[in-house]
């Protein structure tokens, strides 16, 4: 047996525990609040000594205020006249925003920065200080609210992002989106292209008081981002900074069905030989190079997983999924890329639910998680020679025969 | 940063893997190492985006040697490694897995990233060199000393390499 077939066989079994991902994402976001506010205090600290002033924390409940703008900011918005629309938008604002939730304490100085008329109707944007876990000073609570509703909240850190979109409506067809100084551009109905590439076109959201209202349906897979200039037609790399509404990140996009395969692993049809990927790119995942080459489009999010093999004829193909569809490509030896593949919908829940014909007769790839497959019982996937019309399916020791 | 979080999702397992071999076996090390890693990454990512698995590697690596050093120091906590199985016969030509690990678990802790990040994680001798912070040279002879070595340790049981 060879070393590293000894090695991976005895890392085989190995995965991460349940909870691993959402662990270091939770962790690495307070490492980094705490990195952040450090780094704030200690500049603070350093001023005070320096002008002789001692820096001590504001006794509760005197009040405080973040070092925001928009708390003391003029109402924008073609609403803003509107006293009765601000003060309702106030009152469902002060009703849900409490302590807790990394929150420790609130201040009074809630304010409407923003009240303005969308498809969905009137909307608010708020601002409010607040005092966090872990921060000395106090940091700055921003949200939307539509109609007696918050939409949402998030806590913007002093030199930290803020995501600042917003999507609600009857129908989640009403985006809300602040400007932070920069344009915005949305882009909607991905067309694919003859030469099976993604592209989209961008529009520049108009802007009023900083703040862009735009109706999109979620069937048009609308995709936002926040930039200096128009993005680059057709290259991903410069398109700018995207930002999502929370409702299709972290926690509540895992309440989506995904609606595909959902698979998260790296799986090979062939066996594995040096290099593992083709050329250069080793560092780079390659559904992440497909996507970058426009061939997954770019509001669809990064695969999780990939099937791999290297070809009888030395190419090497992988293929993934977006939106439910099969994505393949073949690569040369040296990396150099060679062309796309499509295939048919990744359906969850059929028998082997990867399967994609290569060109040049190099055989079909299959791939079906969790199985043994074909004849020699490789895990996961298989690279089937030309002319197999059936396999092999082992699943927790049961054997079916799936015709291809 | 969603583009971190799928980095997390898709790539945990694998750098487990390599964390697994590069701790020598020790499941709970590797995983601890894994996560400060990655949580490391986060307020990084900006900047090491382009080949974060590079970077998790390095990180790894020295994440690794940095533990064996405090248990050099520390040596409380014994390794819970077996003893190196005694040769079997001939019919035998099968390597056990743990066997392996055992060995590596033996090594010197960077004869035993070398050793990992070229047959394992598939790295060429240049990009080990890399990884690990040292020369080309460096590398090719911790190979041939560390194959040598792991050869002496896995006795009789057949165990080749490319």
């Amino acid at each position: 047996m060879e070393l590293k077939e000894a090695m991976e066989a005895a890392t085989a079994e190995l995965d991460v525990r349940p909870g691993f991902v959402g662990d270091v994402m939770a962790g690495a976001r307070r490492r980094h609040t705490r990195k952040l506010l450090s780094i704030t205090a200690a500049v603070a600290l350093i001023a005070g000594v320096m002008t002789g002033v001692v820096l001590t924390r504001s006794p509760s409940p005197e009040p405080f205020t973040a070092a925001d703008a928009r708390l003391t900011a003029a109402t924008g918005g073609d609403l803003s006249g509107k006293t009765d629309l601000i003060a309702q938008s106030l009152a469902a604002w002060k009703q849900k925003t409490q302590v807790g939730g990394g929150v420790t304490e609130v201040s009074t100085d809630a304010h409407v920065f923003w009240m303005g008329n969308t498809p969905s109707g009137p909307a608010a944007l708020v601002a409010q200080s607040v005092r966090v876990a872990h921060a000395k000073d106090p940091q700055t609570l921003v949200g939307l609210v539509h109609g007696n509703v918050v939409v949402g909240q998030e806590i913007v850190l002093k030199e930290g992002r803020e995501e600042g979109i917003y999507r609600f409506g009857a129908d989640e067809s009403t985006y809300v989106v602040l400007s932070l100084g920069r344009q915005v551009f949305w882009s909607v109905n991905p067309v694919r292209g003859p030469d099976l590439r993604y592209s989209r076109v961008w529009w520049q959201a108009v802007l009023s008081d900083g703040v862009a209202v735009v109706g999109a349906k979620l069937e048009d897979k609308a995709v936002f981002v926040r930039a200096d200039a128009a993005p680059a037609d057709g290259d991903v790399t410069r398109v700018g900074e995207r930002i999502t509404p929370r409702e299709e990140t972290g926690r509540q996009k895992a309440m989506v069905p995904h609606p595909g395969l959902g698979w998260t692993d790296v799986m090979w049809a062939s066996s594995r030989q040096e290099p593992a990927k083709p050329g250069q790119s080793q560092d780079k995942l390659v559904s992440e190079d497909v996507w970058r080459r426009g061939y997954v489009d770019y509001g669809t999010e990064w695969p999780l997983w990939e099937v791999r093999a290297w070809l009888p004829d030395g190419r090497f193909a992988v293929v993934t999924e977006a939106n439910g569809e099969l994505v393949g490509a073949l690569y040369q030896p040296d990396g150099t890329f060679d062309r796309a593949l499509t295939g048919s919908l990744a359906a969850k829940g059929t028998p082997v639910p990867v399967r994609l014909v290569l060109p040049d007769g190099q055989g079909t790839l299959l791939a079906d998680r969790n199985t043994l497959l074909g004849p020699e019982e490789r895990e996961h996937a298989w690279l089937a020679p030309p002319g197999t019309t059936q396999v092999a399916v082992m699943r927790n020791g049961d054997t079916t025969t799936v015709p291809l | 940063m969603q583009d971190f979080e799928d980095f997390v999702a898709l790539r945990s397992q694998a750098l487990l893997r390599t964390a697994y071999l590069l701790c020598g076996g020790d499941k709970g090390a590797a995983e601890d190492i894994l996560q400060d890693v990655l949580m490391s990454m986060y307020g990084k990512w900006r900047r090491i985006r382009t080949s974060p698995e590079a970077y998790a590697r390095t990180a790894l690596a020295n994440a690794a040697a940095n533990r064996w050093r405090r248990r050099s120091r520390k040596p409380e906590a014994p390794l819970e490694l077996g003893a190196v199985p005694a040769s079997r016969g001939h019919e035998q030509q099968v390597v056990d897995a743990d066997s392996v690990v055992r060995a590596l678990a033996q090594l010197p802790r960077k004869m035993r990233a070398v050793l990992v990040l070229r047959f394992f994680d598939d790295l060429s001798e240049a990009e080990t060199a890399r990884t690990l912070g040292c020369g080309v040279g460096t590398v090719k002879s911790q190979t041939s000393r560390g194959l040598a070595r792991m050869r002496e340790l896995m006795g009789e049981q057949v165990l080749t390499w490319n």
